[in-house]
């Protein structure tokens, strides 16, 4: 699914945000990212989400070089990804089903369609009752559901999260992270970026860990990288 | 293939098509209704736009106005040739028919000495001094009346054709200032043109400034649906339906406007066309300047909004 090879990435400002990463995530394979604040765990999340361009090396989604890929095709590519983000980034002036619907009108679902795997996606994350409320009268944990079940909603071949988990109590933290899993469970790559090692520790997942922009412990390479082979 | 399999998931075409129209649609109800929720902003440059489209529009109806008036006068265009003292009735009458057959000449009227000299003292109150002259002081007149076809220049060419004739001591065309007019109105146009210009430029940039200001409002709904995959002519056509409707109600509030600014004068004029007993009608908008102008101000709101996006949208990308 994921493919870094030798990538590194140095921002604009100079600095090397990754240096020399090579990784593989296979199909149905589901890992964390740890390491220190600024070690470069959002860039490489970003890199796979076509938000940045490794500077060297090759990084590859489902095979797809994203080093050149036109701009017009980028829309395209990130339909197969869900992003979870750290704020959660709801809209606030549409109710949450309309913020979970989203990515099922941006690929042209019909009205029924979405309105059908909006309510499912909702249900998924126990949030079905609150369809009709702006995500402001909402709790953190709640509001991060929501960005959950829409990054879930289009049912995305891959996860990417980054700290989830952040701002919520422990048990909420736990909580969604077993939503992860269970999504993994059915199939769907995951990848999240945490430094809650605590919860990582729990759920026995493999680790990345980046230190400085360079990745100092692969899990991966270990297991099957292959993974199940379930997305033909 | 990879790249194939990566888009797999996409919707059968046919669903793909009516989605598209679906969008559309949701588009423009969607951009109405954040100009229905915002209503302060929405008015304010509605109205911003119908004032601006209102100036050259009622120009232009003003002109279209003294267009029709001086419609009216261009018929009544005459010259009066006045003849050399020496001529006989009977030449001068002979001239009348010649003149009668040239071209451009729709009508001649004859009137002699003796007659001018007894409308003069009719109509003067100098009967009695009249009386004492010794001679008639009054010449042949031929009054010619230029065909309907002829405009200001034919009329001119023949007053010069007329005046060369040796037994024509004066040639006179009653409506100089008529010319006169017609050159202001011609003026006016141009002015009207250029005005019209320079408005439509001025709402073009309204709605640009209101659509970059819109897009500057919506900047983290941009990143969020970019982010999930949403083309870049999703995303732009809210925007360009909302500068559609922008352009469209100012131009509808810029009609209103001039009508009831043609409204408010048209009982004075009512009354100074009695004063000159003609029966002036003020010309209002026609149905097809309505939806010329309805037209004009929709396409003015397109193209600002298209220009906004163009400037402002690709610029933003998620980090
Ligand atoms: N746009 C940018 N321009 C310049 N430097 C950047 C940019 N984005 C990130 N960096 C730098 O790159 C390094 C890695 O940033 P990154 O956001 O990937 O860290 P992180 O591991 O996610 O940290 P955190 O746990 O605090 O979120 C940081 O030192 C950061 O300052
Ligand atoms: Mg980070």
């Amino acid at each position: 699914m994921i493919e870094f090879h030798n990538v590194t990435k140095r921002y604009p400002s100079g600095f090397e945000a990754l240096n020399n990463v090579s990784l593989h995530l296979g199909d149905g394979q589901m890992a964390y990212i740890t390491g220190h604040s600024g070690a470069g765990k959002s860039t490489l999340l970003k890199i796979i989400a076509l938000i940045e361009k490794p500077t060297r090396g090759q990084a590859l989604l489902n095979r797809i070089n994203l080093n050149n890929l036109p701009r017009q095709r980028i829309p395209y590519l990130r339909r197969n990804i869900g992003i979870i983000f750290q704020d959660h980034q709801l809209l606030f002036d549409r109710p949450v089903f309309d913020n979970v619907a989203l990515p099922l009108q941006i690929q042209g679902y019909r009205p029924q369609e979405v309105a059908k795997r909006s309510r499912a996606a909702l249900d998924k994350v126990g949030l079905l009752h609150k369809e009709k409320s702006m995500p402001i009268t909402l709790s953190g944990g709640e509001q991060q559901r929501v960005g959950i079940a829409r990054a879930v909603v289009h049912k995305p071949m891959l996860l990417l999260a980054d700290e989830p988990t952040g701002n919520l109590d422990p048990i909420l933290s736990r909580e969604i992270m077993q939503i992860f899993v269970d999504f993994n469970q059915v199939g769907v790559t995951v990848l999240v970026a945490s430094h809650d090692l605590g919860l990582i520790e729990e759920l026995d997942k493999p680790r990345l860990t980046l230190n400085a922009g360079q990745l100092i412990l692969n899990d991966l390479d270990q297991g099957d990288a292959g993974g199940h082979d379930g997305w033909q | 293939m990879a790249g194939s399999n990566v888009r797999r998931r996409k919707p059968p075409t046919a669903n793909r098509i009516s989605a598209y129209l679906l969008h559309h649609l949701q588009s423009l109800i969607f951009s109405l209704s954040k100009i229905y929720q915002a209503p302060a902003t929405t008015i304010m440059t509605v109205a911003v736009i119908g004032i601006t489209l209102s100036l050259p529009g009622g120009f232009y109806l003003f002109l279209k106005n003294i267009d029709a008036i001086s419609g009216d006068f261009r018929s009544s265009t005459q010259i009066s040739l006045y003849l050399d003292l020496k001529i006989t009735e009977k030449k001068a009458r002979g001239l009348e028919q010649y003149i009668r057959t040239m071209d451009h000449v729709a009508s001649t009227r004859f009137i002699s000495r003796e007659q001018s000299l007894e409308e003069f003292r009719q109509s003067s109150g100098f009967g009695k001094s009249i009386d004492t002259l010794s001679s008639n002081p009054l010449p042949h007149t031929i009054v010619v009346e230029p065909g309907d076809s002829a405009d200001t220049f034919t009329a001119r060419n023949l007053l010069n054709r007329l005046q060369a004739m040796p037994e024509v001591e004066i040639a006179k065309l009653d409506t100089e200032w008529l010319e006169r007019l017609y050159t202001i109105i011609e003026i006016a146009k141009r002015s009207v043109v250029i005005i019209t210009i320079l408005f439509a430029f001025a709402v073009l940039l309204i709605i640009g400034n209101t659509i970059r200001l819109d897009i500057q409002n919506r900047y983290q709904e941009i990143i969020v649906t970019k982010l999930i995959g949403a083309t870049d002519a999703f995303i732009r056509r809210p925007f360009l339906y909302g500068g559609v409707w922008y352009g469209m109600l100012g131009g509808i509030i810029s009609w209103l406007i001039v009508e009831i600014g043609y409204m408010a004068i048209s009982g004075p004029l009512e009354r100074l066309s009695l004063l000159y007993k003609s029966d002036m009608n003020l010309i209002t908008y026609s149905f097809q300047d309505f939806i010329v102008l309805i037209a004009c101000s929709t396409l003015l709101g397109l193209a600002g909004s298209w220009i906004a996006v163009a400037r402002h949208l690709n610029q933003i990308e998620p980090t």
